[in-house]
């Protein structure tokens, strides 16, 4: 299980995470476009990007640049874990990763894919 | 044409509310979240609630005609959930129309939607509920049953 604190910065990744995902669908014409027909109006891109860069500002800057750096190869930067199974890239994680031991400093990521590993369990 | 028995797979008896508390938009959001936390498969509720109500600031999620359907992905969710709950007084939700919400389908999916089920199921519950006789029969449903009769007839609710 992983600390408190460790907890909180996933958390906070995680929700950047749906953040990014939800300006994805937006700012793509097909999927804005399905939405907009089904009478949803998706007026506030530019009022939830302003929320996105005001999360961002709370998030630690180390855990950013993690972040960023793998959301440029990957547009789902965290996956979940279930089975001990990668659900970036569904490889196997060896015994060596853990929640329960690794250094509390260090994101959990997948050593195939590189993706952080949402592992809260 | 959409297969109404699609919905049906994803519906829960346990996910049936008749009369919400909440008296605001953000309440009902917790709510919501609250309840589908009920849910195993629910990893994070608290990551699940902001999902929704960061999704409000790209537009409401309300229809018109007392109808609001929250919906989002989250890294919250381990598979597609729906959730059917009803306001008997109704609550102010920003709809377009100006008018209190009566009627809410919650519906989350994870980032990850292998068979591409989200907006589908998303379109077609939006299909239902233009339909006045639908709304209508969703208002006075008093069982499960009630509300699974509604859905499958898909929006043909005449």
């Amino acid at each position: 299980m992983p600390d408190n604190r460790m907890l909180d910065r996933m958390q906070k990744l995680s929700h950047l995470q749906d953040l990014e995902m939800m300006l994805h669908e937006a700012g793509d014409a097909g999927s804005k476009k399905r939405e907009e027909d089904m009478g949803f109006e998706l007026h506030g891109i530019e009022k939830l990007k302003a929320v996105r860069d005001k999360w961002r500002a709370q998030i630690d800057p180390r855990d950013l640049r993690v972040f960023d750096r793998i959301i440029k190869r990957h547009p789902r930067a965290i996956v979940p874990v279930e089975d001990r199974i990668c659900l970036g890239c569904y490889m196997a994680l060896p015994t060596s990763i853990n929640p329960g031991n690794t250094d509390q400093e260090r994101l959990l990521t997948c050593e195939n894919c590189g993706r952080i590993l949402y592992w809260l369990e | 044409m959409t297969d109404p028995s699609r919905i049906l797979r994803f519906l829960d008896e346990r996910f049936f509310v008749r009369d919400l508390r909440a008296k605001t938009k953000d309440g009902v959001l917790k709510e919501l979240a609250d309840l589908l936390a009920q849910d195993r498969e629910v990893r994070d509720p608290k990551l699940l609630l902001e999902m929704l109500k960061k999704r409000e600031s790209l537009g409401s999620t309300a229809l018109g005609s007392g109808v609001a359907i929250p919906h989002g992905r989250s890294l919250a969710i381990a598979s597609i959930k729906i959730l059917f709950a009803r306001h008997l007084k109704g609550v102010d939700f920003e709809a377009p129309d100006g008018q209190p919400v009566h009627l809410f389908f919650l519906i989350v999916a994870p980032p990850l939607d292998r068979n591409n089920e989200y907006l589908p199921l998303l379109g077609q519950i939006a299909e239902v509920v233009k339909e006045s006789s639908a709304r209508e029969a969703l208002m006075k449903a008093s069982t499960y049953a009630d509300l699974k009769q509604v859905l499958a007839r898909g929006g043909d609710a005449r």
